[in-house]
């Protein structure tokens, strides 16, 4: 009896223990992928820079200091030969391999430095220029052993430092990995959202009011009630496969733009918006309607003076929630053509963009290995941006909550 | 006078119309003593809207309709009569002429465009002046029905809150749009390609090979069992031997077990696993634990083995889809009466056996309702599929073998160099058909056992 007893606490135990394992292999799973991320992205927030000489005199460049101001510059310096005196005074530096040293981009800190200071020309200045992904990637520790060999030889000399990366928050899009930026791609999602909560907000909030307050019983509201729930469990790149139809197709909106993006997504928001919505005004007693019609309030007036404004945490909750789902979506997009290399930010609200999960997908597929950090850093902006969202619904939710 | 200036002048003749209405309906109350219908900015409203709502509505109409307008004026000009004949070439020239006439476009292609530049200047002035005229018109006509109709007596308020219930039944109509919008264009595009490729081909062929398609024959390579069972093998399989699991255990530890306090912050944190981007889920899949895998595979002799397997895609859905199912295993291990829970305890069962035997069993339904939209959401899923999973679609059961799924192809198929019209684009819109009508029907199926089983117990 006593043995059976043993061999049923025992089995009790193990239930327990197998529970906690799940909740914690869970857990630590989520943990890892965060780290991961982190330990891989950390680095593309950073650039390794190498101090070089360069005897801007001796470069005896063709370019009159009256043309450095104003919007003719870049043309000015683009045309004078700079990117050569840069390589040159590389090779001087550190010999043959001194060109594949420097960054492709790194003669536009040396242009932006002349803009800037146009008495650069006349002498020999010391500048810090972003070093090559190669050697680049080999500083942080992962490079090939020819690399390898020749940043230890450079921090030998003492011509390395890590600084910011700031272009990585300010530019957009390059094929080069220490030239690529963020800000195209998040210009490109702001856009976006804006057009889908332009559309996605104001209409579920109409719809969710609808079908709480009016909606007679009846077969066509039932309808209504089932598409909102199917739509809110389609897959998403059935949306991109509407969108390319009806958008692109039918319509013949422009292909990439954000316009089309925040169309489709405002559809898949739309029902999860209803869906909050609709609880958050189920939510408000009846007792306040009642109250309201019987100093006689029309309808109209019980709903938007009272229960919308009584309602509005809870669907504000809702539309946060489905904002942060939109804003990591990337399959509809794809569909809509938002996958093109695009190397400026978006203007307007035609011009073809990206967002920051699809540039998140276009870079994981590139072979450079500086694009690694790249990607996880983008991952890591992406994931602050979620959290923050997530984060104000919680705090939303817990200081308006109230319980009637 | 272009189409933002129109707007804003509408806009602007409204919030006039609102204020003067606005002004007379506070005269009727000082006069009457306060015995008024509606209150002065009901009136306001719906003299604003008499007068904002026609020119807009109108308006809508004029800009589809217009450029067909603009273009006919110009084809009557006499240089448009060496134009040639209908076709892609004039309709190039025209668009640059008008192109040219709007500024938009410095250079022409075609010499003749810029001939015809004037002509569709002048058109197009034409038309705007007749727009603007007919906009006022309305506008004016409207504003003044409406105020000459507003006295103490008129009661704007019902007839401004019918509007107002017309606009919320519109906003609630627009699901009913998009899920239309969905079947008929699914169905369209659908239909074309089951002209050229006949149905049981695609449901029931079992190789698929999109990028060589026989023009005599394009169904034999456009069978798309292999993607029914790779997706099925991922998503139904593999991703719910995790989630299943670790979903049900977490919840019935996280509501049976677990102190307040440790569940207060341990929902929340598998709940981040479900607002994680899938892309992030699909570079982690492809970075780390693809290679993990293929190097599992490969230490314990395996030495094929795929580094786009279908274990790694399947693993880190499943691990996506975790806190879909805890919570629905939650909200069914809820709904299950404490009184059934207290009376197995109270004959000496032990809270394990309780669980298994008395609490999932009562809730099973809800169970397997959400672990059906689980599957449901996993064989929606693209972007872990997309970067993880391969594009060769192989019939295979081996987990560390390469196989493909249908959002992966559609993917694959609709992002390519194609034109609109081949099969092989046209086949991408019967796999969203196909994946359409499924989710719909598990979603249908899991929706209503999972509102049945609730009932039997409220």
């Amino acid at each position: 009896m006593t043995r059976r007893l043993r061999r049923r606490y025992a089995a009790e135990r193990r239930f327990r223990l197998i529970g906690m394992a799940a909740v914690a292999l869970s857990a630590a799973f989520l943990a890892f992928l965060l780290i991961t991320m982190v330990a891989q992205g950390i680095g593309g927030f950073t650039q390794t820079r190498v101090t070089l000489p360069v005897d801007l005199a001796a470069a005896d460049l063709p370019v009159e200091p009256a043309r450095l101001k104003g919007r003719g510059a870049d043309l000015a310096l683009a045309g004078a030969g700079l990117e050569h005196a840069v390589d040159g005074a590389a090779t001087q530096a550190f010999g043959a391999d001194g060109t594949d040293l420097l960054s492709p981009g790194a003669w536009i800190v040396v242009r932006d430095a002349i803009k800037a200071d146009p008495a650069l020309l006349r002498g020999t200045t010391r500048f810090s220029l972003p070093v090559a992904s190669a050697y680049d990637v080999a500083a942080k520790g992962e490079g090939t052993p020819e690399a390898e060999a020749l940043v230890t030889r450079l921090k030998a000399r003492g011509v390395l430092s890590t600084g910011w990366n700031l272009t990585f928050l300010t530019d957009a899009d390059a094929t080069d990995p220490t030239r690529v930026g963020i800000w195209g791609a998040a210009k490109g999602s702001l856009l976006t959202m804006l057009v889908t909560l332009a559309l996605a907000f104001p209409i579920g909030v109409l719809a969710a009011l609808y079908l709480e307050e009016y909606a007679p019983k009846n077969r066509w509201t039932d309808l209504i009630e089932v598409s909102i729930n199917n739509l809110a469990a389609v897959p998403s790149i059935i949306f991109g496969l509407l969108g390319l139809a009806v958008f692109l197709g039918t319509f013949g909106l422009p292909r990439s733009a954000p316009l089309v993006g925040g169309l489709t997504l405002a559809l898949m928001t739309m029902p999860v918006i209803v869906i909050a919505g609709r609880n958050a005004i189920k939510a408000v007693p009846p007792s306040i309607r009642d109250a309201a019609l019987a100093i006689g309030a029309s309808r109209v007036q019980v709903i938007f003076h009272h229960v919308l404004p009584l309602a509005l945490p809870g669907i504000l909750t809702g539309t946060i929630i489905g904002m942060a789902r939109a804003l990591g979506e990337t399959a509809p997009l794809l569909m809509i053509g938002m996958r093109a290399f695009i190397a400026a930010p978006p203007q307007g609200l035609t011009d073809p963009a990206t967002v920051l999960p699809v540039q998140i997908f276009l870079w994981s597929d590139q072979v450079d290995r500086g694009f690694i950090e790249k990607t996880s850093a983008a991952i890591i902006v992406l994931l602050v941006f979620l959290l923050a969202m997530n984060g104000l619904a919680i705090y939303l939710r817990n200081r308006f909550e109230t319980r009637w | 006078m272009n189409g933002v200036i129109l707007l804003v002048l509408i806009v602007g003749l409204g919030v006039i119309a609102w204020a003067t209405t606005r002004m007379r309906a506070l005269g009727f109350r000082r006069r009457t003593g306060g015995r008024v219908r509606s209150l002065p900015h009901h009136h306001g409203w719906y003299v604003a809207l008499w007068t904002a709502a026609p020119p807009l509505i109108f308006l809508a109409f004029w800009a589809a309709t217009s450029p067909a307008l603009v273009t006919d004026m110009v084809l009557g000009t006499p240089a448009a009569g060496r134009l040639p004949p209908p076709g892609f070439e004039r309709a190039a020239i025209l668009s640059e002429a008008r192109a040219l006439a709007a500024g938009q476009a410095h250079g022409a292609f075609h010499t003749l465009s810029r001939t015809l530049a004037p002509a569709y200047a002048t058109a197009q002035t034409r038309i705007d002046w007749i727009a603007t005229a007919i906009v006022l018109l309305l506008a004016l006509a409207g504003g003044a029905y409406a105020y000459l109709r507003v006295r103490p007596d008129f009661s704007a308020r019902t007839r401004i809150e019918r509007v107002v219930l017309g606009l919320l039944l519109g906003a609630s109509l627009i699901a009913i749009l998009t899920t239309a919008g969905i079947v008929a264009s699914l169905l369209y595009e659908a239909g074309r390609f089951f002209a050229v490729v006949p149905i049981t081909d695609f449901l029931f062929g079992a190789h698929w090979s999109p990028q060589v398609i026989d023009p005599r024959d394009p169904g034999a390579s456009l069978g798309a069992v292999p993607l029914f069972w790779g997706t099925f093998f991922i998503g139904a399989v593999i991703a719910m031997a995790v989630a299943i699991p670790f979903g049900l255990m977490s919840a019935i530890y996280l509501t049976q077990y677990a102190q307040p306090r440790a569940r207060r912050i341990m929902k929340p944190v598998l709940e981040v696993l479900a607002g994680i981007p899938t892309v992030v889920y699909g570079y982690f899949a492809a970075l780390i634990v693809a290679p993990a895998v293929r190097q599992f595979a490969v230490s314990i002799g395996i030495e094929w083995a795929s580094s786009e397997s279908a274990l790694a895609a399947g693993l880190v859905m499943g691990v996506m889809i975790i806190p879909f199912v805890s919570s629905m295993a939650d909200d069914s291990l809820a709904a299950v009466p404490d009184s059934m829970r207290d009376g197995s305890l109270a004959m000496g069962a032990t809270p394990s056996e309780t669980i298994t035997r008395v609490m999932l069993p009562a809730a099973l339904p809800g169970v397997v309702g959400g672990v059906l939209l689980a599957v449901s959401r996993a064989i929606g899923e693209t972007m872990i599929v997309v970067m993880a999973a391969s594009g060769v679609a192989t019939l295979t059961a081996n987990p560390f073998a390469s196989t493909t799924t249908v959002t992966r192809q559609i993917v694959d198929l609709l992002t390519g160099e194609a034109e609109f019209d081949s099969p092989k684009t046209l086949a991408a819109f019967a796999l969203g058909l196909t994946l359409f009508v499924i989710t719909l029907l598990l979603n249908i199926i899991a929706l209503s056992v999972v509102k049945r089983y609730r009932e039997t117990y409220e």
